[in-house]
């Protein structure tokens, strides 16, 4: 998995490619964990993401949480796999996928 | 004599031995060299005390002891060294002078005997210091030295005795040859019997003679000439000049006698002239006159020189000038016109037999008158004189004046001998063969003698002097001078000896010594002799020379030091270092070169994909030889195990090749491992390489049991064993070579295996990479500042998963999920899964394992896989705790997102993408069976 990073003041866009698994979710988090105060918006690019585990859900909820006090967040580039996963979990309601 | 020469010498001898032998070859070696020397001089001492007393001595004959006193401390001195000399001469000396106390020796000599004994123990001291460089001399020095002692102590007893030079002569004359010859004999004897007894060399014969050798024999050689020249030189010159001297004696004291002798007669025959002349002019007759005063015959001469009255008829007449003798008178009283004349006894001139004394005086009116006797008429009137004259005289202190008479009667002798016969003393006058004046010799009471002669008016006059006295001066001059000279030659033969030892023999030892380092491979030595010029100059020249070759070494050395270089970086850039990437195992290798060229090397190569080879081998020896000999076990074994053969064929093949054209005696141990990853079996074989650590999964580090075969190129025809090992995900292996286990510290101890395994179980769980690093780390740490004599070498492989086709067995954790992960992938290429699928596939086997590596604890995980009526059949078991996921609560996935929960997501995420799950827990296993359709 990689991370790239764009952030035009309190606007934040994360471009999250390969795998967000067991393995790589600690990463994501780390991420966040750096990014998150002070932000309004926050944009996950999932363009190139191929899948997203259970460990990975547990990072993007945890994100949501904390925009939902301090701004919004959204998730763009969902394919169907993910889509697929997040509609399993319930996920899809209370994530701003466009 | 001899007999009692040879046993006093034998003492000195035998102590000598004694205690040679003692201090070769027993206790006496091991004591300090202080005692040793005390005991030593002491019991030499004793000798010389010894040969003080009338038993140690000998009596020549006349009760005077000689002994050989001086012998003990010079042995002492000479053959053990110089305290035991001083100590031993002291102790003898000492005990001369006392002596005389109790009256055990004789008072005359005392002061000599007992000075020189203590010389001879300093001499001794001496000349082993300084001339022989404290050794023992050969036995001719000693020899040599005990007789110029010897001439010392005769010297000695002469000067101290100087006024009583009579005697002290006579009793140096008896000594000086026995004891010379003693004391030298006893010296060199001693030494030599120890030279015997030490097996040395008697003599300094050699290949080639040292240069002190030749100089020392040049040198006596010079001595000894010059010694015998100027010896007999000045014994001639002192025996001409004491012949001289004992003439001028004897002629002194003779013609004082012939004068007194002649003048007596002269006096009286002038008084009966007078007399009869008296009575002659008042007109007695001759005969009567002749008669009268008892002479032969009375002449009148007149002025023409005839005879004109006689108391003899036949004489008128006589012409006087007719006769030599009696022409005299006419000479003198008629032509000089003496008035007088008194003629010396002496024949007549009318006849050659009949001796006569005449006398003469003038007659007032012309002419002489003349008297003439004979001796008995005039001894009758002088002998009585004659007596008194010769009484008192000497010739020198003990010679003697004998006057005799024609008959040769003793007139008179030393005392009163009158009458006796000359020859009754024992001298013998020939007048034939000896004329007056000439020294003769003769046998008075048993003394030799010096005689002359003279005869005056009818006595011999017999001068005589004893032979010792008259050639006393030229014996003490002799024995004197030889004595000082033998010890003034002797001394200059040290000196100059010693001078030329100093000057050159020292120097050249020095430089040799210098040399000798130098060619033993001490090129920082340097020759510094400057004592003088040419030294100096050939110490300067050493030196640049061993400069400019230590130059060139350092040169050739380092350019040998590059060539080295380059071949290990050679050597070392033939060990592969791309460790091969493989989810089934990591592999770490690392060799550190001592500053030599070794012979170590480890080698790896991945036989095909799930095979991997691997090895650690060390050459015997080291430099460019063990170099290229790694070269070519090298090749030999990878050449061989990419063919494909088991490792125990590899090693038995590559020693039969590296046995061939192996002149040069080397061999190799080596281990090499050959590991199927597809199922975890290691194959390996060991040629005498150190046992591998080995850790099975869960459980410590220890040696790898398996037996060894025999080190490769030892020998032809080995054959090696076959071994296999089962490994299971997280076992471990490391191999070395004796670099870690033999590395050394500075006080000579060993690293060892025993610390090389309690080390390793020391550490926590690690990448084979920094097992490597630490383990150095921590011989280094042991080592310290001691250089690395060895190589290094060491590979290091954790064993983490058996990849098979349709399974994986992994040590659960973050390292095995990638090749859980590869696993995954893996199956849906090889399957052809579309992608929604794999994603799902993905997603399942990320939960379960996350599961797995998160709370079963399990130390062993498998996956596998089949394919059953189109459905995909994956099978998780691990080995943790017990876990039935299909009984957890399922989460609400209909709260918002601020009332969610995290976590508990995973197994729900299961549960939906598979078509069926089911949980067992058998052989304390948990064994999860998950179905997904592939469509």
């Amino acid at each position: 998995m990689t991370i790239e990073k764009k952030i035009n003041a309190e606007a934040a866009t994360l471009i999250v490619s390969g795998r967000l698994d067991t393995q790589t979710a600690p990463e994501l988090e780390n991420e966040l964990d750096a990014v998150l105060p002070g932000l309004k918006d926050l944009t996950f690019d999932m363009t190139n993401l191929e899948y997203v585990s259970s460990a990975g859900l547990r990072v993007i909820l945890k994100a949501q949480k904390a925009m939902n006090a301090q701004g919004s967040m959204k998730l763009t580039g969902v394919n169907d796999s993910i889509m697929e996963v997040f509609d399993i979990t319930g996920f899809l309601d209370i994530l701003t996928i466009e | 004599m001899a007999l009692h020469l040879i046993l006093s010498a034998s003492y000195n001898a035998l102590l000598a031995i004694l205690l040679y032998v003692l201090d070769k070859k027993t206790v006496l070696s091991r004591t300090p060299y202080k005692v040793k020397q005390t005991v030593i001089g002491i019991l030499f001492g004793l000798m010389a005390v010894f040969a003080t007393t009338s038993l140690g001595g000998f009596d020549i004959g006349d009760g005077t002891i000689m002994n050989v006193r001086d012998a003990a401390p010079l042995c002492a001195g000479l053959i053990f060294g110089a305290p035991a000399g001083i100590i031993a001469g002291l102790i003898g000396g000492i005990y001369r002078f006392v002596a005389v106390y109790f009256g055990m020796a004789g008072a005359y000599t005392r002061i000599a005997c007992s000075v020189s004994t203590v010389l001879a123990g300093f001499v001794a001291a001496l000349l082993r210091k300084f001339m022989f460089d404290d050794k023992k001399p050969t036995w001719l020095y000693g020899l040599g030295i005990g007789m110029v002692t010897e001439v010392l102590h005769m010297l000695m007893i002469f000067f101290t005795n100087m006024d009583d030079a009579v005697n002290a002569f006579e009793f140096v004359k008896i000594c000086t040859i026995p004891m010379v010859i003693g004391n030298g004999l006893t010296v060199g004897i001693a030494v030599f019997v120890v030279s015997l007894i030490g097996r040395e060399r008697l003599d300094a014969k050699k290949e080639q003679k040292q240069i002190s050798q030749t100089f020392q024999r040049w040198l006596l050689i010079c001595i000894v000439v010059a010694f015998v020249a100027t010896s007999s030189f000045s014994s001639v010159l002192q025996t001409g000049m004491s012949e001289v001297q004992t003439n001028k004696a004897i002629e002194t004291a003779l013609s004082d006698v012939y004068q007194d002798i002649l003048d007596e007669s002269n006096a009286n025959l002038l008084k009966k002239t007078e007399s009869i002349k008296a009575e002659y002019t008042v007109g007695t007759d001759l005969k009567t006159l002749a008669k009268k005063y008892n002479v032969i015959e009375v002449n009148i001469i007149d002025e023409t020189g005839y005879i004109v009255d006689s108391s003899e008829e036949a004489f008128i007449g006589y012409e006087m000038s007719s006769g030599e003798q009696s022409r005299e008178f006419v000479t003198r009283l008629l032509e000089n016109k003496e008035t007088q004349y008194i003629q010396d006894y002496r024949p007549t001139s009318y006849d050659d037999v009949t001796m006569r004394k005449y006398g003469a005086i003038v007659l007032e009116d012309g002419g002489f008158i003349q008297v003439g006797y004979d001796s008995t008429q005039f001894r009758a009137d002088i002998d009585k004189y004659i007596k008194n004259v010769s009484k008192n005289r000497h010739v020198g202190s003990t010679g003697f004046v004998a006057i005799c008479d024609e008959e040769f009667n003793l007139v008179t002798y030393r005392s009163d001998f009158e009458g006796a016969g000359l020859k009754e003393i024992g001298i013998t006058i020939d007048r034939e063969s000896t004329s007056e004046g000439e020294i003769f010799k003769s046998i008075v009471y048993n003394s030799e003698y010096l005689c002359a002669y003279r005869f005056v008016e009818g006595y011999y006059i017999v001068g005589a002097i004893p032979v010792f006295e008259a050639m006393f001066m030229t014996e003490v001059s002799v024995y004197v001078n030889t004595f000082m000279e033998i010890l003034i030659f002797a001394s200059l033969f040290v000196l100059i000896y010693f001078l030329i030892k100093r000057i050159i023999i020292d120097n050249l030892r020095k430089i040799n010594k210098g040399l000798a380092e130098i060619t033993n491979g001490n090129l920082n030595v340097t020759v510094d002799v400057r004592s003088n010029e040419e030294f100096a100059s050939l110490s300067d020249d050493i030196n640049q020379t061993v400069g400019t070759l230590k130059r060139y070494i350092k040169e050739a050395a380092a350019r040998i030091d590059k060539e080295l270089e380059f071949a290990k970086q050679i050597q070392y850039s033939s060990l592969p270092t791309a460790f091969p990437k493989s989810n089934s195992f990591r592999l770490y290798a690392k060799m550190i070169t001592a500053k030599e060229v070794g012979g170590d090397f480890y080698d790896f190569y991945m036989l095909n994909d799930s095979t991997i080879a691997f090895l650690v081998a060390d050459v015997s020896g080291k430099g460019i030889p063990a170099a290229m000999f790694m070269m070519r076990a090298k090749t030999v074994i990878r050449d061989l195990a990419e063919r494909g053969l088991e490792p125990d064929e590899i090693f038995t093949i590559a020693n039969g090749k590296l046995c061939e054209n192996n002149d040069a005696g080397m061999f190799v141990t080596a281990w090499l491992g050959i590991l199927n990853t597809k199922t975890g079996l290691m194959k390996f074989a060991n040629a005498g390489h150190n046992p591998p650590l080995f850790k099975r999964n869960g459980e410590e580090f220890g040696y790898m049991k398996a037996r060894s075969g025999m080190l490769l190129a030892g020998m032809e025809g080995i054959k090696y064993r076959k071994n296999e090992l089962q490994l299971v995900p997280g076992d471990k292996i490391y191999l070395y070579t004796d670099g870690v286990t033999e590395a050394t510290d500075n006080n000579t101890q060993l690293y060892g295996e025993q610390r090389l395994l309690d080390f390793v179980n020391s550490l926590e769980t690690v990448e084979p990479e920094s097992l490597c690093k630490l383990i150095k780390e921590d011989v280094d740490k042991f080592v310290g500042t001691a250089p690395q004599f060895d190589d290094i070498t060491m590979l290091a492989m954790n064993f983490d998963a058996i990849l098979g086709d349709e399974s994986i067995s992994v040590v659960p954790g973050a390292d095995s999920r990638d090749a859980v992960t590869a696993f995954a992938d893996a199956l849906s290429g090889k399957l052809e899964i579309v992608p929604k699928i794999a994603t799902k596939i993905n997603i399942v086997f990320d939960e379960v394992y996350a599961n797995i590596v998160n709370y079963s604890r399990a130390t062993l995980a498998t996956v596998s896989y089949k394919i059953e009526g189109g459905k995909l059949c994956l099978t998780f078991t691990d080995n943790g705790i017990p876990y039935n996921p299909l009984t957890a609560a399922e989460p609400d996935i209909t709260l918002s997102a601020d009332e969610r929960q995290i976590g508990g997501l995973g197994i729900f995420m299961i549960k939906k993408m598979t078509e069926s799950m089911n949980y067992e827990y058998v052989d304390d296993k948990n064994v999860l069976t998950l179905v997904i359709a592939l469509s």
